[in-house]
Formats: structure tokens, C-alpha cells, sequence
């Protein structure tokens, strides 16, 4: 439980991209809390299947260019 | 703070609270009957937690109206497990101490004490894996 999940992601560069967008309005766009977005964007928790895919969506881009895989 | 985080901080201080108060009650006198030692416990359980659960929802309504989310569910549910474990370890060591100590109301107060063991420990383990994630 206290090993980070081998994934990696673009979160933070994309919110920034997108006018700056808050960590709370994403939060509250995707379904999930303020604290959910910073622990994503720190790499400490791996959201769910439909979570990723709705940022991916609110950024219009691919779950792919959102996350990627780092371990073996 | 997350939200849910104050709130298992603020029940886990009344569960402690109002569990030492069940405990010097029951101390004095462990095969106390029931209703004395548990009904005062509960009223004060009762009580203590609608009053610092609306001060928490006045303090943060947004969040306190709010769902929980994946990740607060997934919490929930570690969390549940471990204090599912307590409980049961401490009902069997409450049935061990009835064999030694056969005393229905005794027994009793055992087994609400695993109860609150238990209870705390679940507030603890939601606070540790909400502050770590996964």
C-alpha cells in the first residue's frame, strides 16, 4: 500500500495548459474531490478506469496522453 | 483537510472520549448491569456525534453535502476490513474471557468494548490511508 503506482501522469501540464484550470474545478468537472486531484497529479493514488477517462475527455485528448506506464 | 479526514478525526476523538467514560464506568464495577453502564454510553455517543457532525457540515457544507468519491469509498473499505478484523479478535477474546469469567453481563461489556476498539481503529486506518493514498 505505500508503494506508488507504477504510473505516471501528465495532469498537472494539462490543467495548466487549460487556462489554468483549478485542481477543485477538475475535481468537480470528473467526479472527485480537490484532495483526489492532488493525490492523482502526486502519483500517490491511480484513478479508476472511468475517472481517467473523463479527464482525458474534459482535456480532449486520449487516456494515453494523460497516463503512462513506468514499471516493468 | 479533506473533509472526511476531519470528520474520522472528530469521531474518533468522541469514540475515544465517550469510550473512556464506558470504561471508568464499567471499572468500578465490571459486572455491571447493562442498561446502567451502556445506556448513558450510548445517549453520549448519540449525542456527541450529531453535534460535531453538524458543526462539521456547518464549518464545510459544500463538502459535507458532497458524495463520497472513488478514492473516499476505497478508503472506507480498507478501513472497514481492518476494523472487521478487530471485532472479531476481540469477540473471540471476549468468549475466552466469559470461560474464565462466566458473567453474562461481563461478557456483554467485552464485547462492546471490541466494539469501540474496533471503532477507532476503522476513524485511525481512514485518516492513515486518506492522508498516504495507495
Amino acid at each position: 500500500m505505500g508503494k506508488r503506482p507504477p504510473i505516471t501522469n501528465r495532469v498537472r501540464e494539462l490543467r495548466e495548459e487549460h487556462g489554468k484550470m483549478s485542481q477543485a474545478a477538475l475535481g468537480d468537472a470528473v467526479g472527485v474531490t480537490r484532495h483526489t486531484i492532488i493525490a492523482i497529479e502526486q502519483g500517490r493514488y491511480s484513478p479508476s478506469l472511468e475517472t481517467a477517462f473523463r479527464i482525458a475527455r474534459l482535456f480532449g485528448v486520449g487516456v494515453e496522453d494523460v497516463f503512462g506506464w513506468e514499471g516493468e | 483537510m479533506a473533509f472526511r479526514e476531519k470528520s474520522a478525526w472528530v469521531m474518533m476523538v468522541v469514540m475515544i472520549l465517550t469510550g473512556g467514560f464506558y470504561l471508568a464506568t464499567v471499572a468500578q464495577d465490571p459486572g455491571a448491569p447493562v442498561l446502567v453502564a451502556v445506556l448513558p454510553y450510548v445517549l453520549m455517543v448519540v449525542l456527541a456525534s450529531i453535534v460535531a457532525q453538524v458543526a462539521l457540515a456547518i464549518w464545510s457544507p459544500r463538502e459535507a453535502s458532497a458524495p463520497a468519491d472513488e478514492r473516499e469509498r476505497m478508503v472506507a473499505d480498507r478501513a472497514s476490513r481492518w476494523s472487521s478484523t478487530v471485532m472479531e479478535v476481540g469477540v473471540v477474546m471476549a468468549g475466552a474471557a466469559y470461560l474464565a469469567f462466566p458473567n453474562g453481563n461481563m461478557l456483554f461489556h467485552h464485547a462492546i468494548f471490541a466494539l469501540i476498539i474496533a471503532q477507532i481503529v476503522n476513524y485511525a486506518m481512514q485518516i492513515a490511508l486518506l492522508r498516504r493514498s495507495f
